[in-house]
């Protein structure tokens, strides 16, 4: 999870598919039955154990809270500031950016990414139940849809971990943010290669 | 991804481990181990022109 999975092209694009699909459904259904067991912690739970402010719990609305599947807090560096534009990468349902909208306030501007749409229609409408705008693209970390030096902040919970073209990502990262721009990130590291097995599962890959 | 923030160009990169963070089913908490996976909060800047 360090660094970018080295496979030989005809392996890597079909397998990158697969894994993208799992990511798209594994999250989707953490949004859509929160209740669920999964492998990782989720919801209330996880968002307070990570420390976020109660108060950030109780104002958010039920749906995104119980949807939270970040791996950290990312606010705790944010350093967010009244009227900056923060990019939420891989915005799920909604959480994180609507903290940031909170904190960048009416003049700033909070954009989701996200692979999935349905989950971009489901941070939005978080966002307006929140009485903040998010606005969500679909699209790849990868790719992002936005152009140069267009962003003051990027944060990212858990998410980057997930792709297999880990220095695209960054590079990715490094071309939206205006120049002074920086990045609060939490995300899964490992200190070991990961054996070709777990590559290979998509299951695992996802969680 | 320390590296990787330093390679693409970014300044003043940081990191603090994310305390607390566990996978909840037990095999892959047991596997996570092995492989020392953990959490990670990066914080990193883009030079100002």
């Amino acid at each position: 999870m360090t660094e970018s999975v080295v496979l030989p092209a005809e392996q890597q694009a079909p397998l990158e598919g697969v894994i993208t699909g799992e990511v798209v459904r594994m999250y989707q259904e953490v949004a859509e039955h929160p209740e669920g067991e999964f492998h990782f912690y989720h919801g209330r739970q996880a968002a307070e154990l990570f420390g976020y402010e109660r108060d950030w719990l109780d104002r958010a609305p039920p749906g995104a809270v119980a949807s939270f599947a970040g791996v950290g807090n990312p606010h705790l560096r944010s350093r967010l500031q009244p009227g900056e534009t923060v990019l939420d990468l891989g915005s799920g349902a909604g959480l994180d950016g609507i903290i940031a909208a909170w904190q960048v306030g009416p003049l700033g501007r909070v954009i989701g990414l996200d692979l999935n749409p349905t989950m971009c229609r489901k941070a939005e409408a978080h966002a307006a139940a929140s009485g903040v705008r998010i606005a969500c693209h679909e699209g790849r970390m990868e790719d992002i849809p936005l152009p140069d030096g267009s962003v003051d902040v990027v944060i990212s919970n858990g998410v980057i971990n997930l792709s297999f073209r880990k220095r695209r990502v960054i590079h990715e990262l490094f071309r939206v943010l205006k120049p002074g721009g920086r990045v609060s990130i939490t995300d899964i590291v490992s200190a070991k290669q990961l054996s070709q097995s777990i590559v290979n599962d998509p299951k695992l890959w996802a969680s | 991804m320390f590296a990787l923030l330093e390679d693409a160009g970014f300044n003043r990169v940081r990191s603090t481990v994310v305390p607390g963070f566990a996978f909840r089913k037990e095999s892959t908490r047991d596997a996570a181990e092995a492989y020392g996976v953990k959490a990670v909060l990066f914080t990193a800047q883009k030079h100002a022109r």
